[in-house]
């Protein structure tokens, strides 16, 4: 499904998913700038394919996705994934698409909006997710709203001449910051 | 899915699973003492729906199925997913049936897959998740070698309560250390490459 519109703070929302959106979501991908603690930058990313996996994730009864907007043009997505209905658990993931904007705190207002809307609006139970542990800006942003480590996957992947190691942490409605 | 061939343990084998397997994993689905051990693979439903989800999931290249026997009768089927890069192996279905549980069926299938995984397909690394209290699993993991690397709180629900999730991962190099005699074909003659 698609997420709502949700108006942060700093100039950060996190905006309904459009196939206008979605397919800048697969460019930004394809970056090195961007891709450092990513995945393999390549894929099936013709328009059809694109489409067709806009209308999966729209259709999705098991994901909520969103673009993330900063100053009103979109600069990355986030989502929960492969939700479990029953145990109200799900996977969460963030990615940047603008390399020129890291460190102005957008992961970490879009990761506080969709955390708190996971707890007051989907009454999940616990969200969780892997963090390339050398991603420091994107780890500090899950602590902050939360999450605690459970586990560490080393030797995740090799890239550059160098190992990777993955940060596991999750999250639950208890271990959110007071709001108020 | 592509479905998976022959492997051979002491007392079982890893099979190619046909559709007169599906009533069988059907019927497990909805075994009470199977769903309270692991996740279900697919929830219970009629013949017509499980041939649709045999017919879909072939199409998935990189998750595998097997059928597992044990003297020519299915006991269990596993599930394992391929890693589109990096050499992992993830280890998502073991499910053996519960009247043939305590019989030493899970560890001798459980040591022909990894044979396979790492001696044959001569993967880097294999992992798998359990339930914190399925004890019998965890013991087969850990006389294989596998190791802990992550303990996730309240994941699981059943019986009114939820339960922890243990994610473990085995390594090439653990399955070398303890498992090097272990291997699917003899070494090759010396005159075999002249």
């Amino acid at each position: 499904m698609i997420g709502p519109k949700l108006v942060g703070q700093n100039g950060v929302s996190l905006v309904p998913l459009t196939l206008e959106n979605f397919k800048l979501h697969g460019r930004w991908m394809l970056q090195p700038e961007v891709g450092r603690f990513w995945g393999p930058r390549f894929g099936d990313f013709t328009d059809e394919s694109t489409e067709k996996r806009y209308t999966e994730f729209s259709e999705s009864n098991t994901s909520i996705n969103w673009t993330i907007a900063y100053l009103d043009e979109p600069v990355g997505f986030t989502g929960i994934f492969d939700i479990d209905w029953v145990r109200r658990d799900g996977e969460s993931g963030i990615f940047i698409g603008r390399h020129d904007l890291f460190g102005r705190g957008i992961a970490s207002e879009a990761i506080r909006l969709r955390t708190d809307f996971a707890w007051r609006e989907l009454r999940m139970h616990r969200v969780h997710n892997w963090v390339a542990h050398a991603n420091r800006g994107s780890r500090r942003a899950n602590e902050k709203v939360g999450y605690k480590q459970m586990g560490l996957f080393v030797r995740s992947f090799f890239r550059s001449g160098e190992w990777y190691d993955e940060w596991l942490g999750e999250a639950y409605p208890h271990t959110f910051p007071d709001q108020h | 899915m592509a479905l998976g061939g022959t492997i051979r343990g002491k007392s079982t084998t890893l099979r190619l699973p046909v559709e007169a397997d599906l009533e069988t994993y059907n019927r497990w689905m909805a075994d009470m003492r199977v769903r309270r051990a692991h996740s279900v693979w697919h929830e219970p439903a009629m013949p017509a729906t499980w041939k649709e989800r045999f017919k879909e999931i072939a199409k998935e290249k990189q998750t595998v199925l097997w059928s597992i026997d044990a003297a020519e009768k299915l006991i269990g089927f596993a599930v394992g997913h391929v890693w589109p890069m990096g050499g992992g192996f993830d280890v998502n279905q073991f499910v053996v049936d519960p009247d043939e549980w305590r019989k030493g069926h899970g560890s001798d299938v459980a040591l022909a897959l990894h044979r396979y995984l790492f001696d044959y397909l001569d993967l880097r690394l294999v992992t798998t998740e359990l339930r914190a209290d399925n004890t019998a699993a965890l013991k087969i993991a850990t006389k294989l070698g596998y190791t802990e690397f992550a303990h996730g709180h309240e994941v699981h629900y059943r019986e009114g309560a939820y339960v922890d999730e243990v994610k473990l991962r085995m390594d090439k190099e653990t399955w070398q250390e303890r498992w090097s005699n272990e291997r699917e074909y003899s070494p090759l003659a010396a005159e075999a490459t002249r």
